[in-house]
């Protein structure tokens, strides 16, 4: 394969992986504490919640690539990924934010910040002493349907750089695994850096932290995205549909 | 109370001081190589890889073991997950290289799979190094270079050896394009989560104070078990009944041993059990 069509492959890869860890850091993951309603988020890890979310957006985007029978518009195709990590994880959030409140009996509340910085609605007085808020909040919503939106639109840019004719050509489930194994490193490398918990952009740890993500996701995608153009280079996998 | 903790002595046969960290490494790493590359002419049954890929998610128990004891802040699954997700690209890497030298060169291009695990064990360490180092993200664990490098093989070798045995071989002609009446590359999705299980939920159940290596592995070897079962209703559409058969039976007594060897090591190394009546039948 000529260098160029290569070297598309592994830009994508690294944009697609990187967007990945952004979009961990931009969830609501409450971790432990969030199961007990005594920190914001949903209360379960950065693993369960992107990569139920990064699937569900794999689903999408390979129904909408289906449409094409051999060479898929990469803009549409990662877009519709996307739209469906969005679609999951805004549902996880609605129905979390179900249980705290008709459930639990508490306030979605963050506890990072005084004052929501997109609605100005007050926080502080809301929270119960000794908590770290709960649930999941506007700002934390908001800033969970944009991670599910970069994480998804990554996830699927990988699937579909891989599957399109045009670039690797691989076979759609080939193309899904390799994508999800990918994807997956990265957001487990974000959940690292991010120690477990995080409320999302307004959360002061995503400033301190974001570089260091960032700066992981393109070493590991970068890594991983040779092992795929050797794979490619091999020709063992290419035009297989 | 002294002597009380002398307790786990009275299982010598199925305790794992012999094999050590290394050891069990070394022989996990042996096992799988060699069973991954015997030429595909003579195809192994079934039921050997079956084996290897035990002694494989074995190591890979042993290895989150050894990393997630020390706590991760992340839940122990990430790092089973982790592995796996490494195995993913390392095992269709593996494969491609190992099928593209078979074909271009003979038999002894087989030898090209090892190429994917040995790969992917330097992403392994250099993730464990970003994940460790002070200038990244400073999880200051001992041992998690060592530790991500032996998971990325450990994961690397399982999702070969689980291909190969539902295709046949791990060469892509059979694991993508097949004209058995289950396509195996759609299996990989499943052996993904059965591998990672294994790995996974050993040290996750196990975890806690009085955590013991020799019984959080016996767990490991079930699920192992568990694995072969899986693998052989799936074989028995792919490659037949015969090595399916085999390959459940294998996976059944496996299964039904070692879970009794490891509610049995619960049993005798709590403090004290009430039963819930629902284990009544292993005399709890």
């Amino acid at each position: 394969m000529d260098p160029i069509t290569l070297l598309i492959i592994l830009v994508c890869i690294i944009i697609g992986g990187m967007l990945g860890s952004l979009g961990v850091h931009l969830l609501p993951v409450g971790g432990a504490p969030a199961a007990m309603a005594t920190a914001t988020g949903i209360a379960t890890g950065c693993v369960m919640l992107m990569t139920g979310s990064a699937m569900t957006g794999l689903f999408t985007a390979s129904t909408v690539a289906a449409f094409w029978d051999s060479n898929p518009s990469v803009l549409l195709v990662s877009l519709s990924g996307g739209v469906g990590a969005m679609l999951m994880i805004g549902f996880s959030m609605f129905i979390a934010n179900l249980l705290y409140i008709f459930g639990v009996g508490v306030v979605p509340v963050s506890g990072q910040v005084a004052v929501d910085p997109i609605t100005k609605e007050p926080q502080t007085e809301y929270m119960t002493p000794r908590t770290s808020g709960h649930g999941v909040p506007s700002v934390a919503y908001y800033s969970g349907m944009v991670g599910g939106l970069t994480g998804g639109f990554g996830g699927a840019l990988i699937y579909v750089i891989l599957l399109s004719g045009e670039y690797a050509g691989f076979s759609a489930a080939t193309a899904a695994i390799v994508a999800l194994g990918i994807f997956i490193a990265n957001a487990i490398m974000a959940a690292y850096n991010i120690g477990g918990t995080i409320e999302g952009f307004h959360d002061p740890k995503f400033k301190e932290r974001i570089v260091t993500g960032l700066t992981c996701a393109f070493i590991v995608s970068l890594m991983c995205g040779i092992l795929v153009l050797i794979t490619i280079e091999t020709g063992a996998l290419g035009g297989v549909m | 109370m002294g002597k009380e903790e002398k307790k786990p002595k009275e299982k010598p046969t199925l305790s794992f001081d012999y094999f050590n960290e290394t050891r069990l490494g070394v022989l996990a790493l042996v096992v799988g190589v060699i069973i991954a590359i015997v030429p595909f002419s003579a195809s192994l049954p079934a039921v050997v890889k079956g084996i290897g890929a035990m002694v494989v998610i074995l190591w890979g128990a042993d290895s989150v073991r050894k990393t997630a004891g020390h706590g991760l802040g992340t839940g122990v699954p990430s790092i089973g997950v982790l592995a796996v997700g490494f195995g993913l690209v390392g095992a269709t890497t593996g494969m491609a290289i190992g099928s593209a030298a078979y074909d271009k060169v003979g038999p002894i291009g087989i030898l090209g799979v090892l190429a994917g695990v040995a790969l992917m064990a330097v992403v392994g360490y250099v993730t464990g190094v970003l994940a460790n180092s002070d200038k990244f993200i400073g999880m200051k664990i001992p041992g998690l270079e060592r530790g991500m490098a032996e998971l990325a093989m450990a994961g690397t070798l399982a999702i070969i050896l689980e291909c190969s045995i539902v295709a046949g071989t791990w060469h892509l002609d059979d694991v993508i394009v097949s004209d058995n009446s289950i396509s195996p590359v759609a299996f990989i999705a499943v052996i993904f989560i059965m591998v990672g299980f294994g790995m996974l939920q050993p040290l996750n159940s196990s975890m806690g104070a009085d955590e013991r290596r020799g019984r959080t592995l016996l767990m490991a070897i079930e699920i192992g078990g568990i694995n072969c079962v899986i693998l052989g209703v799936v074989t028995v559409m792919s490659l037949g009944v015969v090595q399916g058969a085999l390959l459940i039976m294998l996976g059944a007594i496996v299964w039904v041993i070692f879970y009794r060897a490891y509610v049995k090591a619960c049993l005798e190394e709590s403090y004290e059990v009430v039963g819930t009546g629902l284990i009544k039948t292993l005399g709890g």
